[in-house]
């Protein structure tokens, strides 16, 4: 066995790790049966493509990852710039509603002041309307009270002619019909 | 898939003889490898490190294998894999 080409003593590692881990198969294989469950140049070599496909896979998890991290980054400052478009919007809307409720209650304030004046106005229409019943109610009592007192003056006057003529007959229309 | 290959592929005992080779190649004593591997395999514990070659072919002997044959594919695995 030529040991200085495999580094001196690593030769027997080797053997050592191989026939205490990699012995314990089911027996032979074919006719070489001291090869039999041993890795051959061809394993080896799709052992090293499983390791370079395996360094492939990483690459591609790495690259996934790092567009992961980048289209989060994009969808974060997306999410920023739509966000600050939102509150803009808000604001906008919100002052819009504000000046708004100004005018609204600057309209209100002039209709509260006209339905003020409208009900000065009616009371004062309703005052005068008063004021003008109870002048006529007064001067209708002072035509009737004159009324009165015409009637009492003619009363008095006929009863002095009645007197100077003649008898006074308090049923002159019955007294005619008997006579 | 035979023993070598689970272990080059990493099943069962992580890839040992890939880690050999690596400890091999930085110029790492084989004892030093075997002790600290024996760390978390029990089945390297008690090993006779002083004399690897003496423990080598008692290894062999008890499993009946060709020693001469087996070192011929190490070394062939281990230069396919310079």
């Amino acid at each position: 066995m030529n040991e200085t080409s495999f580094g001196g003593e690593w030769i027997f590692a080797f053997l050592i790790i191989a026939v205490i881990f990699g012995w314990g198969g089911n027996g032979f294989n074919g006719n070489n049966a001291a090869l039999a469950g041993y890795a051959t140049t061809q394993d080896v070599t799709n052992t090293v493509n499983a390791a370079v496909a395996s360094q492939n896979a990483q690459n591609i998890l790495l690259s996934s990852a790092n567009n992961n991290y980048e289209t989060a980054r994009l969808i974060d400052s997306q999410s920023m710039l739509m966000s600050n478009q939102n509150n803009t919007n808000l604001l906008t809307a919100v002052n819009g509603f504000n000046a708004l409720s100004q005018n609204i209650a600057s309209g209100f304030s002039t209709v509260n002041q006209n339905i003020a004046d409208l009900g000065y106005k009616l009371d004062s229409c309703c005052c005068s309307i008063k004021t003008m019943m109870l002048e006529n109610r007064l001067q209708d009592t002072q035509i009737a009270l004159q009324n009165q007192q015409n009637i009492a003056v003619n009363q008095e006057q006929s009863q002095y002619l009645l007197s100077v003529l003649g008898s006074w007959q308090p049923k002159a229309a019955a007294a005619a019909a008997g006579a | 898939m035979n023993p070598i290959m689970n272990m080059l592929s990493g099943k069962g005992n992580n890839n040992i003889m890939m880690q050999a080779l690596g400890a091999m190649m930085r110029g790492e004593s084989p004892q030093q490898f075997l002790q600290n591997l024996a760390g978390s395999m029990p089945q390297l514990r008690g090993l006779n490190l002083n004399d690897l070659k003496g423990t080598a072919e008692a290894l062999c002997k008890k499993n009946n294998v060709n020693m001469e044959q087996l070192a011929g594919q190490i070394q062939e695995f281990a230069n396919s894999n310079k």
